[in-house]
Parts: structure tokens; sequence; C-alpha cells
């Protein structure tokens, strides 16, 4: 009998060992603990989640680790493990390697304008003019349409034969472009990707918002001029908001699917159609996946994807230290918070 | 941390939602074990079966139908490669799945995954030996050729895919005379009159002549390199060969047709993503299609009075017109329900469902029986029946190797075609890098599969 079952039965019950037959006297049940009723609302409300990320990230993120020792295609009886082949290939094969390097300059290339275009709507949808919220419909409207949606428009828009693009240059006598292949194909994606930038502009609005007017009065007081209530005010109290989106897109640029959106149709067999310039890692990876069935490589180079994001953003927290500011600093956020119920 | 002895610790939390989100995980598996009758098929036991189809869109009304007189409920799931690679390798498939015969049959059987439904076929009174179209040898495999060995599923309908249509009044206009009904063209009068037939206006094409890319680019290749007297093929199917002489004149051609920039190729594809919008708009004067296209084009009246049909191009003497689709249905052999299925899969290929593909024009049907009831009643259609029944006799199995899927071989061509069609680079040395690439993926798969 442990400690804490005596404990129980000396303090819930008032029964003792000696007097087994009498009946235990009922004393009105004390309500549990605020600790405990705390404690156990929390797991109440976070096993929905728990059991989603075990059972849909932790156990499929094991599974692909086992996968990526072996030589499985998902479907053959023979596979046998092959310890670190896989890894040993993800960096001998030129294909991955080329893959990997054009997914980094279309991350270097988009994150970057994707935020400095979302930021300057956002200033233009800030100012006080006439019909400003219809502005701020219009430039977010491209972002609520479906990507299989846009991806398809571009397609149509920048078919060489008949598109609307090459319509446009046949008004001026202009040749044709073959938009949808190399090398014209990486730049319809980086339109593409632009097309939604206005996600971008919420984001930045939202913190633009969010400044004090005061400050802004204050300076316009002193006699500083817009450029510098923008660069020594505007953009340092921006800088979380910034900060958030160079993560959160680094992160999608480096899992993006898009090109296969515009290939010709999203499956295995699409797949092979995507151009080389737009054959970014991910799109390797569900070729190596679906359309070669090497179900082993494929999981090696998506954990292998995995390290590469958790170092990049490790990397972005550490150099971005000293050009965020935060209103509220961080730290004060590690000291125990308040909450509900205390009795403070 | 533990709270006290009435409330749940920090480990027992974890480890029960470890317990909850692995029995989440495998649920779905054990449902789907759970034999709801499966000697039945119909209501006999007092419990509906349920059969999972994996098809496309257009054939769920007509399973759904189907297993309603049977008594069956039909699970439809909507054709994906991947969901079905991820049902088979989870042991839970599909009842019946939809496939290409002519390259997913050995991929599929080498690996134990389709059931042998010979001794089905046996006892059937719907389907007869007799009365199966020697096409469905596509869906048998040996362990070593199509052809011969258990018989895995079974064309819905079929054609010859290296067949041609093509558009009368493009030909009027350009002063054409219309194809021979029973003689083919040779491939390079084919890209002679695609040249012809193209219309350009500042650098882009307005009218396609020539549409060579049918069913995809290797088994078009395939089928050339065959009717010139080769095999891209090994014997064992280990290999591919693109350097010998037929291969070789095959790639020349294709690298020709896509340079010449007369119809959708790899370098240029069709964003349509198949043949018929471009030649109904009358921007395609020839299609390398096959009698299937007729359902497209019986669709329409005013194409249809214009559309005329072909024997297959061949690159040598050695005539051949092979099918590279065979689109059928297969039951996997993993299915918990495979009698029912089958009564299905009988229902689908012997029924009504398949008196009504027959008339509807978009393939030969996969029964003797039923070809009488493929379309004649216009002109368009009776010309196609005739010129179809004609290139009947030139017929082939073209056997696929069981240690790819086509479209591994098909990423390779998409990679190292464009180049060589812009660079211009010798049909030798893109036959070298296609050797090697397409070996190594076929070696890797061999690995895989012991």
């Amino acid at each position: 009998m442990s400690t804490g079952q005596l404990t129980d039965q000396a303090a819930g019950t008032g029964t003792s060992a000696t007097s087994p037959s009498r009946p235990p006297a009922k004393t009105p049940r004390r309500p549990a603990p605020l600790r405990i009723r705390r404690a156990r609302a929390f797991y109440v409300f976070t096993v929905p989640w728990v059991i989603g990320f075990l059972a849909l990230t932790a156990f499929p993120l094991g599974y692909a680790l086992w996968l990526s020792f072996t030589n499985a295609d998902g479907l053959s009886p023979n596979t046998r493990f092959v310890g670190l082949e896989n890894y040993r290939e993800v960096f001998s094969d030129p294909e991955t390697m080329d893959s990997l390097w054009r997914t980094g300059v279309f991350t270097a290339i988009t994150v970057p304008l994707g935020i400095l275009a979302g930021l300057l709507l956002a200033v233009l949808v800030n100012q006080p003019i006439r019909a400003r919220g219809v502005f701020r419909t219009l430039l977010y409207l491209p972002a609520v349409v479906p990507p299989v949606g846009a991806a398809l428009t571009f397609k149509l828009i920048f078919d060489r034969d008949s598109g609307a693009a090459n319509g446009f240059l046949d008004v001026f006598n202009v040749n044709g472009v073959s938009w949808l292949v190399d090398p014209y194909a990486r730049w319809v994606l980086i339109m593409l990707t632009m097309w939604t930038v206005g996600n971008g502009m919420i984001i930045s609005l939202a913190g633009l918002q969010d400044i004090p007017r005061e400050l802004l009065e204050a300076a316009r007081v002193d006699g500083a001029s817009p450029w510098q209530s923008f660069s020594r005010i505007t953009l340092p109290l921006l800088s979380p908001v910034i900060f958030f989106q160079v993560v959160t897109g680094i992160i999608g640029s480096l899992q993006t699917f898009a090109p296969l959106l515009m290939s010709l149709s999203p499956t295995p067999a699409g797949v092979t159609g995507v151009p080389e310039s737009n054959y970014f890692f991910m799109i390797h990876v569900f070729a190596q996946y679906f359309a070669n069935g090497r179900y082993g490589y494929a999981s090696a180079l998506l954990w292998v994807l995995f390290a590469i994001i958790c170092v990049v953003t490790f990397l972005i927290f550490k150099l971005s230290k000293g050009a965020v500011f935060y209103s509220v600093e961080p730290e004060q956020a590690k000291s125990k918070p308040r909450t509900i119920g205390d009795a403070r | 941390m533990s709270i006290s002895g009435t409330s749940l610790g920090r480990r027992q939390f974890l480890a029960a939602s470890a317990g909850a989100a692995l029995a989440a995980t495998a649920l779905p598996g054990c449902a789907a074990s759970v034999d709801d009758g499966s000697s039945g098929g119909g209501s006999g036991s007092g419990k509906t079966t349920t059969l999972t189809v994996m098809s496309t869109d257009d054939e769920k009304k007509v399973f759904q139908a189907a297993g309603k007189a049977l008594g069956i409920k039909i699970n439809f799931v909507g054709n994906d490669a991947t969901k079905l690679n991820a049902m088979l390798a989870a042991k839970n498939p599909p009842d019946i799945v939809r496939g290409l015969g002519a390259t997913d049959t050995p991929y599929f059987a080498a690996r134990g995954l389709m059931a042998d439904l010979d001794p089905y076929f046996a006892k059937s009174s719907v389907l007869k030996a007799s009365d199966i179209d020697p096409v469905n040898d596509v869906w048998r495999f040996d362990g070593e050729k199509q052809g011969a060995g258990p018989r895995y599923g079974m064309a819905k309908d079929w054609s010859q895919d290296q067949m041609l249509w093509y558009r009368t009044d493009m030909f009027e206009a350009a002063k054409l005379d219309p194809l021979s009904e029973t003689e083919p063209l040779s491939y390079d009068e084919l890209l002679d009159l695609g040249r012809e037939l193209t219309k350009r206006r500042l650098g882009k094409v307005k009218v396609y002549g020539l549409s060579s890319s049918g069913l995809g680019t290797f088994t078009q290749l395939m089928g050339m390199t065959a009717s010139a007297g080769g095999s891209l093929f090994a014997e064992d199917l280990l290999t591919v060969d693109f350097s010998s002489p037929e291969a070789l004149k095959a790639l020349q051609w294709y690298l020709e047709y896509a340079q010449a920039d007369i119809g959708p190729n790899v370098a240029n594809p069709n964003p349509d993503g198949w043949d018929w919008p471009t030649f109904q708009a009358g921007r395609m004067a020839i299609a390398s299609d096959g009698y299937w296209f007729g359902g497209a084009i019986g669709g329409d009246a005013k194409v249809a009075k214009v559309s005329r049909f072909a024997p297959a191009a061949q690159l040598g003497s050695n005539r051949i017109s092979p099918c590279f689709g065979a689109t059928g249905y297969w039951i996997p052999k993993d299915s918990k329900n495979k009698d029912a299925a089958w009564k299905l899969f009988e229902a689908y290929f012997g029924g009504k469902p398949a008196e009504d593909r027959a008339a509807g024009g978009w393939g030969i049907p996969s029964l003797k029986s039923l070809r009488s009831k493929m379309p004649q009643d216009t002109a368009f259609q009776k010309q196609a029946f005739k010129v179809q029944e004609e290139e009947l006799k030139h017929f082939s199995v073209l056997t696929f190797t069981p240690y790819t899927q086509l479209t591994a071989l098909d990423a390779v061509i998409n990679k190292v075609l464009p180049k060589a069609i812009k660079g211009k680079t010798s049909a030798g040395k893109v036959a070298d890098q296609l050797n090697s690439l397409m070996n190594e993926q076929i070696a890797k798969g061999k690995e895989a599969l012991g």
C-alpha cells in the first residue's frame, strides 16, 4: 500500500484498517482545490489537440523516419533496411541539390519581395483616402482565391497560343512568348506568388494601426520628415510583425507546392511536367514518392528539409536579435502569467 | 507532476493521449477489416454489403446504379493515384480500382497486389472466355511478360492509341487529299502533313498541324520503336535501350516533331491536358488518339461532320497498332469483399453498363459480342467503325516493365527532352541520357521488388 493510498484513506474516508465492518461516515464532498480543477480543465481542453498531434504529426514523423532508413516503395513486399544510404544519396544527388538551390533562390526573391509589397500596400491603404475600404477589399481579394483557382487562371492567361498575355502582345505585333516553360516559367510562378500579397498587407496594416498616433505626431511637431518618421518610428515598431512574416514566409516558401498546381495536373503524372526552373524541393519529394515510388528516399528528403527549416529558423531568431523591437519585452512573458481565477 | 491521487498526472495524460492516438490511427484499418457479408453481395445475410470503388467521377452513377440492382452499397472514392498507393500500403484498398491495364498490370501484379480473377472468370456465365476480346490480355501477367498468366482485370473498353483523327475542313483548305482508310502513313509523311497544316502568327501557333502526344511520350516512343521492328525494353524488362537503330529513329523523329513546333510536345505541353478542346475549336488538324476520341467528337455534330479516322502511322515495315491504355478495373488482393466485388465487376462488364458504353462510342467494347452495338448512325461513325474493324488485324500487346511505373519513365523524358529540343542535342546523346536515368530507376525498382 502506498503512502498516497494511506493518505487518501485517512483524509478522504475517515475509516481505519481496524474497523472494516463500520460503514464510512458520509461527509459533504469538498470541491477539489482550485489548482487541481485548473489542471483538469487544462487537460480536458488540450487532449483533442494532443491526440491530433500524436496521431497526425508525431506518428507520421516517426513512421517517415523509419521509412527513411529503408528502400521502401510503399508497395513491394521486400522492404529492406539500408541504414544511412538514403541520406547519403540526398547529399550526392545533383537533382536534389539543384532543387534545393532553386527553392532557396525562389525564397530569397519572393519572401522579401512579398513583405515589401505587402508593407507598401499597407502604408498606402492606411492613408486617409476616399473609398479606403474598397481598396483594402480589392487588394485583399486575390488572397482569398483558392490557390488551385489562381494557378488555373494564370495557366490560361499565360498559355502561349491562346492566353491573354500573348493576345495583348499580339495587339502590338510583338512575338508571343512561351511563358509556361523555361526560362519564363519561374517568373510566372513569382507573379503567382505575389498574387497573394494581400495576406502580408493585412498583417502589416494591423501592425501599422497598432502604432500610437501620438508618437508620429510628436515626431512631426519635432520637425521629423515623413521618411524619418517612417524609418525611425514606424519601421522599428513594425519589426515584430515583419519578423513574423519573415519566419512564416521562409518556412512556407521552402515547402511550396505552387509549381505543381501550375503543371498539367497536380498528380503523379502532372509532376513529371513541371519545368526545370520550377522543380523545387517539395516537387522533387512528391515526384520521388508518387511518380518514382521511392518512399524511403522521399522520406529522407523530408527529414532533411525538416532539419533545414529548424536550422534556418534558429539562425533567423539568432540574427534578428537587436533588429526586432517589442513594445512589451518578450522576457516579461517568461514571468508567471496571470490567469482567470488567480487570487491576486 | 503528480497532482494528487484524484487527478491525472502529466505522464499519465501523455500516455493516455498516445494510446488514444494510436487507437485513432489503427481504428480505420480495423473498421475496414470488418467483413460485412463478403460472401454475399446482396442482402441475404440481412446486412447490406458496402463496396469501395475508386474511379473517375463520370462513372459514379454507373456504379451506384449497378450496385443498387445488386443490393450493394457503393462507397465511391475519386480516382487518385496517391490515395490508392496509401490505401494499398495500408492494406486497406478499395474493392474495385480503375487502372490502365497496359501499364499498371505488371507493376501491381508483380507486387502481389492484384487478385487473380481466373477462378471467377472460370465460373462466370456472363464473362465467357470465348467472348473476351484479346485486348484484355494486357491485364494478364505471368511474372515475366504480359499476355500470359492469370487474368487480373478487364478493360472497360479500349482503343488502338496511335491511330489518327483528322479534320477534313482543314485538309480541304490546305488542298490535301484525305487519308487512306486502310494504308498507314509513314511517320515522315505524317510530319510533313503536320508542317503543311500548321498555321502561325507572331511566334504563336494558331493551328496545330499535328498532335502526336496521345497517351504519353514514353508509350508513343515504345509503339514507334516496335513498328520499326525493335523494342525499347530488353527481354527481361530490366533495361531500356534507346540506342538501338529502331529506338534512335523513333527518338530522332520525336525531336524533329518537337523542334518543328507543329503540335503540343514535352517542351510546349497542351494546357488542356488532352487534344479534344483544341481539336474541337478548330485549332488542331490531326490528333493521334484512338477510337475513344470519337466519343467526344460524336457529342458535337459540327465537328463530327468534318472528322475522319485513319490507321496508325508506321515507322518501319512491322505494321502494328498497339493499345497503351485498355483502361478498366481490377480487384485488389487485400479487398475484404472479393465475391461481392466480382458480382459488381460482372454486372459492370457484362450487363447494361457495358452495353451503354459500347453504344456511346468512347471505345471498343471488351466483349466481342458487344461490338455490333458500336455506333454506326452518322457518316463519321460509319467511317470510324469501318477503319477500326480493319485496324484490329494489326493489334499487338507490348509488354511494360514490372519494375517501375510509367510516370517515372515519363518523368525522365520530361526532364531530358525539353533541353534537347531547345539545345538541338543529337538523338544519340539524348538516348544515352535516357538509358542511364531510366535504367537506374528500373534497377532501384527491381531492388525494392526483390
